[in-house]
């Protein structure tokens, strides 16, 4: 299924965004669109798969409908070790 | 803990479309017309490459890029009608093609004395037609041995496909299957689709095809 290649594709643009501080990546929340030819539901299950094991581990995915083909990493919450503000 | 947010907005597919762009570019360095054929499992892709290698392979020097899941044995079936490189992209478990496989396996193909490529994906309605490639066009196969329904049940196939080929017509004859129901459910979902109906095992209707292939040849700057 082309979701796990998605999953993956999503993992090293997160990888990529991170860079070497490599901050406690939290959540990788991403637009699917209606017509992206993406099954949510599986795509969160590779999603899983992928943040099983490092760098991602302990990352959740969130899938983030919306109208249209988007299929876009939206966003990244990440715990850079910082105390709160 | 202090979760802090990085936006991003970066589309999942960006990385692949570069590389397909690259593909592209040097497809047409060397006026390759390149065509990436998709269909379902079992449509006759194999066939019809083997019946267009024995007829074309050597007047239009064509070059044959396989996928699979698993094995090379439409590789070693096309080898058989060609002097040519076959070259196999086996991937894996991946139910497609990506531009980077395709990109590696060009630099196995002679492309100074290649002026058509055929790209065969994998068979899947699905998952091919996400992902760019670097071809001119994607070209589905549609068995008469499918439902009239297909294109409106995979209606991303045959919106980014410029031809169809329908194939199987031999079998017209034994099955219940409406032509003209499935070509109208096929414009329903993309108008502008070129059609061509043939037997890759009797030989019918292979002219046209040949001729569009001549066609494409002679449009991307070779002379045939």
């Amino acid at each position: 299924m082309h979701e796990m290649s998605m999953a993956l594709e999503i993992g090293r643009i997160a990888e990529e965004k991170l860079g070497e501080r490599s901050p406690q990546l939290v959540t990788v929340a991403v637009d699917v669109g209606d017509d992206a030819g993406v099954e949510p539901a599986n795509l969160e299950f590779c999603l899983e798969a992928v943040f099983a094991v490092p760098p991602f581990t302990g990352a959740r995915p969130a899938i983030l409908r919306c109208a249209g083909d988007v299929l876009r990493v939206a966003y990244l919450e990440v715990d850079d070790g910082c105390p709160d503000d | 803990m202090a979760v802090r947010t990085i936006e991003v907005r970066e589309r999942v597919m960006a990385r692949n479309d570069a590389l397909a762009a690259q593909v592209r570019a040097r497809l047409a360095e060397h006026d390759i017309a390149a065509f990436n054929l998709v269909s379902s499992p079992g449509a006759g892709k194999t066939l019809l490459l083997e019946r267009t290698l024995a007829e074309l392979g050597e007047e239009l020097d064509i070059a044959v890029i396989t996928g699979d899941v698993q094995t090379q044995n439409d590789a070693d079936r096309l080898a058989v009608h060609t002097s040519r490189l076959v070259s196999a992209v086996v991937t894996g478990g991946a139910c497609h093609l990506d531009a980077l496989q395709v990109m590696t396996a060009l630099d196995a193909i002679d492309l100074d004395h290649t002026r058509l490529l055929f790209i065969e994906n994998v068979g899947n309605l699905v998952c091919p037609a996400n992902w760019d490639l670097g071809e001119a066009s994607k070209i589905v196969l549609f068995s008469v041995t499918e439902g009239e329904d297909k294109p409106l049940k995979y209606p991303s196939m045959f919106q980014r496909s410029s031809q169809a080929v329908m194939t199987k017509t031999d079998l017209l004859a034994h099955v219940p299957f409406d032509l003209d129901l499935a070509m109208k459910n096929a414009r329903q979902v993309n108008p502008d689709l070129e059609f061509f109906q043939l037997s890759g095992l009797t030989g019918d209707g292979m002219e046209s095809w040949f001729e569009f292939l001549r066609a494409s040849v002679r449009a991307t700057g070779s002379v045939v």
